[in-house]
């Protein structure tokens, strides 16, 4: 490990942009830290990211998450941290309408892709997605912590299987776990919400 | 999914009949509950989404070691750096302080319990220290500056390794808790309970070592049965029983320590404004998490009883809890602490999934060795059981006495004795875990059954329903002179057994059975299954406002279970007041909550929704009472129904919001200026906040209840086995609760097959793993200690189903028993009986079972590996 | 030092958008860099603190290094392409379908969304004595906690071990190993090719490292020659759970029968061993032989000759040899009454 002393820096260039929350605790506020310069060719801090539909300019530090970023910097924190290692799911969203973990991507990596999530799938009018009403109408998840990324994971799956059995919609949020184990009525309300998503 | 039953009883057996959903408007119907809109949006904030300005972090530092004592530390590097507030260790907590309980029982100040943090850290993993820093990684920097000497002390893991003579302590004291006589029996006064005002005797540390004879069937997996450390119990005649047998078995089996790896960790978030703290974490009751907080603070009075004044409590929801949240947990006092140390700045501290799993609690693992008498239809005339619990650090576990109970419950042996020890680990700290006790017992004992079973010739379904409880059914030992034994309010669990067997098309199966196709084979297994259901005398405390809407008062935690709304739906009903009309008000104290049950030991929906029948019965006297005050006449003369008080055969009457003016205007009683005198407390407070504010009703729980509440479960698997791989699964998967009276159908389903799920985790895969050498555990991450998947279950072919008997239980109004806990045991025993109707009695002894426990098994033909070494 | 298990250190980050970018970086920061593919891998690592690279390259820019595409009747694969595009890939599908099973059975969706066929097959072991840590061997120190009377080594290697009993957890490498998969390593001074089972190494060779990439390569693509396409497939992976969970053992082949006959076989089994084995003695043994259980039996037998187990992990014994069983004799489907 690189040995440097530890400075303090003056104030970090670019801020949050509108939209985000306030001045709410950042995760990585300070840049006391060593590595936070610039090297020639290497990455900006600051980025604009592409989330729920809008655009967000967004400093970031090299090593942040994307599940970090959402939910310390621009205030989305219906994605979760149940892990924070790529092993339960609970931070799925969509990148370029792909699930993946948030928790295990490089927010500087996410930059110029089409990143959405759980806060983005309601229509602006506040229509919930298909899938949302399915988990309404048959009441499905308990305490919902997983709940989220069971419905980005489902979104991201229908899209390239919009008409599944329902073992293959198991197959695909097998990378979702659930802890209360309400797999049974969570799958049901799944492919009520794939019903409802083809009649859409 | 569901599946419909009838739900009559046999002939010949007079049971209070089924529900009959068309009486109900609301109870027995799904609805959406209130939280489900917000939770399906990702609006739903748990403690770690909270956000204030100014927020601080917090990290840990936690013990490299097993069992150690703090030499030194050196943190001037870590403080000296920009950024870093603030470092605390237990010598910043407030000491642990006796208190009363409203009863005026003594809860004793024990300095031996889990404090937070500790500079003797009696497992690794346990945190010593707090960093607060403007950031998380700022936290962690500092931690890794400071200098810490920790010296080594003697360790065990393994209950068996510490209880051999010359085996290591886990505490400097000893290795178990032992409790010292109760008092009334060492002043020659009459047996009881405890006394009012005499503290619970506390456990002490004392070391007991058993003998190398105990452990000379240690090698070929007989558990050793030395001297126990809680006195034995026992009824009926042993020797009889084991003399007249047509069957002895004397089988160990070994139970896993399992986390209870809720998928919120417990991360919390604090802050001090005008002398109060605002925390914001996790509970399984938000009622009783404010004492609890202010024990931890310090904070008592004068009286020595909890202040909870200045305490606010948000907790909206949390993220599982499974026993391991029931009062929140004592490490939110760290975030508490810092803030006041800093000037009530917020801070949050976040734990990882790492420190979940050293934090987080787990299920004690309970070995048992069982001597069973059996006569030859299999009905059990004798049963001497031993249960050895790994305690961990802190706290006596009560699993192995739990465990004894519930066998003695679900079994029903003529005769039983029950001898347990408990051992203290450097482990984890456990707390009890959907079942605590009952999911052991079962996984001890149903793989007996089914053995006998097979020796004896008798179906297996048979040998449940020959032994199950029924009726008032008696369990546990005897107590008092007269050696009274305590019974249950009632047990349907044959009817149970008789409804799966039907639908499981058991009989057609077991002609078949194992089915064997070239090298797969598939076994059934069946177990019944069952934990206390209900807990009594709690509060229910409702506002009818003068626009007609009524807001049920909730102090129920939500934690995913539902209850927290569902109880207050036969308050509703009772009141005739449609459901859109109806307000739950939960998740913050500052929202004058009422005394509440924990959600905890399945006995919520049981104890509130009498708290609710006994509140709706309190408004609609009070409308009544306020009808004849303002129309004349009696009381008895008026009825409550589609949103009106009137006179019965029609005439006078006013509407709910016209009562609840009027309640106002009477004052008193009415609109809670005079609230109740038997309420708690916290009712009580609550109740003086909401006054004037409409019609309020309030009332404890008084309805009579005789025997204990307790709920049932019979489960059935089909599992099939992969013979040249060692690979299993579930192929086919059936519970039927006898749960009481159905509340809300579709939250039964998820608590039925999702704590099915929980108790099946044990049998194919979660436990824990340490290297027994360092005292360290391997198992951390999820891959490695393995919670269930969706892909674990049958639920994506669609043969994952459930059902309820829908019996109400007699001894409580609207007839609801609790659900949580009463699955799991059965979701565990019914795949381990699969397994061995599958692949025969020499393939396993202990559970988690896996594809190489098995493959080896069957290449040696015998059970194969080590049949009672800890963390393996 | 105390030790924190959390909280990513900070790195400079370089996210080049050429091969040859990249190279530059990995020449001019030599071993303070580290190669980052999907991240999965690298996560895990850095999130624990345990490895702390001041340098990170990150590839995920890089075009060129995804995709599929024809190679001498073939397919040459990006290192950077995803499990989940290799495993939908129409040509992976139709010729080449044992790698899409054996891609396919890896983790769980979400991270064979982001995790790459280069990083699948490069991937660290997952010991856990190792993952959580501990000096051992092959992180710089003088011992090996796993190979102890007293250790718990149920995941570790059978054979090949050589003070290190770890074992590769890939499961796509050794249905690259059936295919004859050729591996295409660029670094500065140039391109070499590299068979794929000689792309891992043992620790006798080198107990630091489970490839042959040094500081400064880039695995740039995975060649399939045409030799096995749309031959006889068997794939299986075992484990515990059926997601996420890394193999116990697995074993991947490819066969071209002549009638009843095997007339040609490449075996490669992962999980018993610090990289895949091919089980060239095995393949041997039954050219012209017929394809039946008396064939596979002794394939069994000849597979697990010199194994040996440690405390925990014996039953992988009759789990590799039962494998290899089912490789030649397939299975039957069952047919349940």
């Amino acid at each position: 490990m690189t040995d440097t002393k530890v400075t303090r820096r003056n104030a970090i260039k670019g801020v949050i942009a509108a939209g985000a929350v306030s001045s709410a605790g950042y995760l990585f506020r300070t840049n006391t830290v060593m590595g936070q310069s610039s090297a020639p060719g290497s990455v900006e801090r600051l980025i604009t990211l592409e989330v729920n539909g809008t655009t967000r300019r967004v400093d970031v530090m090299k090593q942040e998450t994307l599940a970090m970023t959402l939910r310390y910097k621009l205030g989305l924190t219906g994605t979760k941290l149940g892990c924070d290692r790529a092993e339960c799911g609970a931070c799925t969203v969509l990148i370029d309408d792909v699930p993946h973990y948030s928790c295990s991507v490089l927010t500087h990596t996410a930059r110029g892709k089409k990143i959405q999530t759980v806060e983005g799938l309601a229509s602006a009018d506040g229509k919930l997605h298909p899938v949302q009403q399915g988990v309404v109408e048959e009441q499905g998840f308990q305490c919902a912590f997983c709940m989220s990324g069971f419905l980005m994971a489902t979104v991201g799956f229908l899209k390239t299987n919009p008409n599944p059995t329902r073992q293959e919609m198991a197959h695909g949020v097998s990378g979702n776990l659930c802890r209360c184990q309400d797999y049974d009525k969570i799958l049901t309300a799944l492919m009520r919400g794939a019903e409802l998503s083809r009649s859409a | 999914m569901p599946i419909n039953i009838n739900g009559a009883a046999p002939a010949g057996l007079v049971v209070p009949k089924p529900t009959n959903p068309a009486e109900h408007k609301l109870v027995g119907k799904n609805y959406m509950t209130p939280d489900l809109m917000a939770k399906v949006q990702g609006k739903s904030k748990y403690a770690e989404d909270y956000r204030a300005d100014g927020m601080l972090f917090v990290k840990l530092l936690l013990s490299p070691v097993p069992h150690g004592r703090v030499r030194s530390v050196d943190t001037s590097a870590a403080l000296a750096m920009p950024g870093v507030k603030a470092i605390i260790t237990v010598d910043d907590l407030p000491p642990p302080a006796s208190s009363l309980t409203d009863a005026g029982v003594v809860i004793a100040a024990n300095m031996k319990a889990n404090r937070g943090l500790t500079n003797e850290p009696m497992y690794q993993g346990e945190p010593i220290l707090a960093v607060c820093a403007e950031s998380e990684l700022i936290a962690a920097e500092a931690i890794e500056k400071i200098k810490i000497d920790i010296e080594r002390l003697p360790f065990v893991v393994d209950p068996f390794v510490s209880l051999r003579p010359g085996g290591p302590n886990a505490r400097v004291e000893g290795n178990c808790w032992v409790s010292p006589p109760p008092p009334a029996a060492v002043a020659g006064a009459p047996a009881g309970r405890g006394g009012r005002g005499a503290p619970p005797p506390q456990a002490e540390v004392k070391e007991i070592k058993w003998t190398d004879a105990d452990y000379a069937e240690y090698e070929s997996g007989k558990m050793p049965m030395g001297a126990p450390n809680t006195p034995e119990w026992k009824y009926g005649n042993l020797d009889a029983a084991f003399k007249n047998a047509a069957l002895v078995l004397d089988e160990t089996f070994m139970s896993p320590n399992t986390s209870h790896q809720c998928l919120e960790t417990r991360s919390a978030m604090a802050y001090w404004q005008n002398g109060k703290v605002f925390v914001h974490t996790g509970t399984q009751s938000t009622a009783q998490t404010v004492p609890a907080i202010a024990r931890w603070l310090g904070m008592v009075d004068e009286k020595k009883q909890p202040d909870v004044s200045k305490i606010v409590f948000i907790s909206e929801y949390t993220g599982g809890g499974f026993g391991s949240k029931i009062t929140g947990d004592i490490s939110l006092i760290i975030p508490c602490i810092l803030s006041k140390k800093l000037g009530g700045v917020p801070v949050m501290m976040r734990l990882t999934r790492e420190e979940e799993h050293f934090m987080g609690k787990a299920r004690p693992a309970v070995t048992g060795r069982v001597k069973v008498a059996f006569n030859k239809e299999g009905k059990i005339l004798g049963m001497d059981m031993y249960g050895v619990c790994d305690s961990g650090c802190y706290d006596n576990q009560g699993d192995a006495q739990a465990a004894g109970r519930i066998a003695s419950l679900l079994y029903q042996p003529e005769a039983m004795r029950l001898r347990t020890m408990t051992v203290i680990t450097n482990t984890p700290p456990r707390v009890s875990q959907s079942a605590p006790g009952g999911m052991q017992a079962v996984a001890i004992i149903e793989p007996l059954l089914a053995k006998a079973a097979r020796k004896l010739g008798v179906d297996p379904v048979e040998i449940h329903r020959i032994n199950a409880p029924e009726g008032k059914a008696k369990f546990g030992p005897g107590a008092g002179p007269k050696q009274v034994r305590g019974y249950v309010t009632s047990a349907y669990l044959k009817q149970a057994l008789d409804k799966g067997a039907e639908e499981f098309r058991w009989a057609e199966r077991k002609a078949k059975s194992p089915q064997v196709q070239g090298n797969k084979v598939r076994g059934i297994g069946v177990s019944v299954s069952g934990y206390s259901g209900g807990s009594v005398g709690f509060d229910g405390l409702l506002l009818i406002k003068t626009d007609g809407t009524v807001c049920f008062q909730s102090g129920i935690g939500n934690l995913g279970t539902e209850s927290m709304s569902d109880v207050h739906r036969v308050a509703a009903e009772m009141l005739g007041v449609p459901w859109d009309k109806c307000e739950i008000c939960w998740g913050n104290t500052n929202k004058n909550l009422p005394w509440t049950c924990v959600s905890g030991g399945s006995q919520t929906t049981h104890a509130m929704t009498r708290s609710a029948y006994a509140v709706a019965l309190d408004a609609k006297q009070k409308l009544k009472e306020l009808a004849a005050k303002k129309f004349g006449g009696t009381p008895e003369g008026y009825d409550v129904a589609n949103e009106r008080v009137f006179r019965k055969g029609g005439g006078s009457g006013m509407t709910l919001a016209q009562a609840a003016q009027y309640a106002i205007e009477v004052g008193g009683v009415y609109d809670g200026h005079e609230p109740p005198a038997d309420v708690n407390k916290m009712t009580k407070t609550s109740i003086a906040a909401m006054a004037g504010q409409g019609l309020v009703a309030a009332a404890r729980d008084k309805a009579p209840h005789d025997g204990q509440t307790y709920s049932f479960a019979a489960t059935f698997a089909e599992v099939e086995v992969d013979k040249e791989t060692g690979k299993f699964h579930i192929t086919d998967f059936l519970c039927i609760a006898d749960v009481g009276t159905v509340i809300h159908p579709k939250a039964l389903g998820g608590q039925v097959l999702g704590r099915s799920t929980l108790g099946i985790g044990h049998a194919i895969g979660q436990k824990w793993v340490y290297d027994q050498h360092y005292g360290l555990p391997l198992a951390k991450r999820f891959y490695n200690n393995k919670p269930p998947t969706i892909l674990d279950v049958p639920a994506g072919s669609g043969n994952m189903n459930w059902a309820a008997l829908d019996i109400p239980d007699p001894e409580t109004p609207v007839g609801a028993r609790g659900i949580g806990e009463p699955p799991v045991g059965g979701g565990c025993a019914a795949v381990l009986n699969a397994m061995s109707d599958a692949l025969g009695d020499e393939i396993f002894r202990r559970a988690p079972l896996s594809a190489d426990l098995i493959l080896m098994s069957l290449e040696t033909g015998k059970a194969a590996g080590e049949h009672l070494t800890a963390h393996v | 030092m105390a030790v924190i298990r959390d909280v990513m250190p900070a790195f400079e980050l370089f996210q080049p958008a050429t091969i040859d970018d990249a190279l530059n970086l990995l020449d001019k920061h030599g071993s303070e860099a580290w190669v980052m593919a999907g991240g999965l891998d690298s996560f895990d690592w850095l999130k624990d603190r345990i490895k702390r690279p001041s340098v990170v390259v990150d590839l995920s820019q890089i075009k060129e290094l995804t995709g599929v595409k024809e190679w001498n009747g073939g397919i040459e694969i990006g290192a950077m392409t995803t499990l989940t595009d290799v495993v939908r890939n129409p040509i992976v599908k139709e010729k080449f379908s044992i790698l899409a099973t054996g891609a396919e059975s890896a983790a769980s969706p979400q991270i064979r969304n982001q995790g790459t066929i280069g990083g699948n097959v490069s991937q660290d072991t997952r010991c856990w004595y190792y993952r959580s840590g501990w000096k051992c061997y092959r992180a710089g120190g003088n011992t090996c906690f796993a190979d102890t009377p007293t250790a718990i080594n149920r995941e570790h290697a059978i054979m090949g071990a050589s003070r290190c009993v770890a074992v590769n957890p890939s499961d796509s490498a050794p249905a690259l190993i059936a295919l004859d998969a050729k591996m295409v390593i660029r670094n500065k001074s140039g391109e070499r090719v590299v068979d794929a089972e000689n792309y891992f190494i043992g620790p006798a060779l080198d107990i630091r490292r489970m490839t042959v990439l040094l500081p400064g390569d880039l695995l740039v693509a995975i060649r399939i020659p045409s030799t096995w396409a749309g031959a006889k497939f068997y794939f299986e992976k075992v484990r515990d759970r059926p997601v996420w969970d890394f193999p116990l053992v697995n074993i991947a082949a490819a066969m071209k029968v002549n009638g009843d006959n095997i007339e040609s076989i490449r075996m490669a089994v992962n999980g018993v061993a610090a990289h895949p084995v091919r089980l060239t003695a095995v393949e041997a043994s039954l050219v012209g032989k017929p394809r039946n259980a008396a064939s596979a039996d002794a394939a069994g037998q000849l597979a697990i000759q010199g194994a040996e187990p440690l405390r925990h992990n014996g039953y992988k014994v009759p789990l590799l040899r039962n494998l290899v069983k089912r490789a030649i004799r397939g299975v039957e489907e069952a047919k349940w009454a």
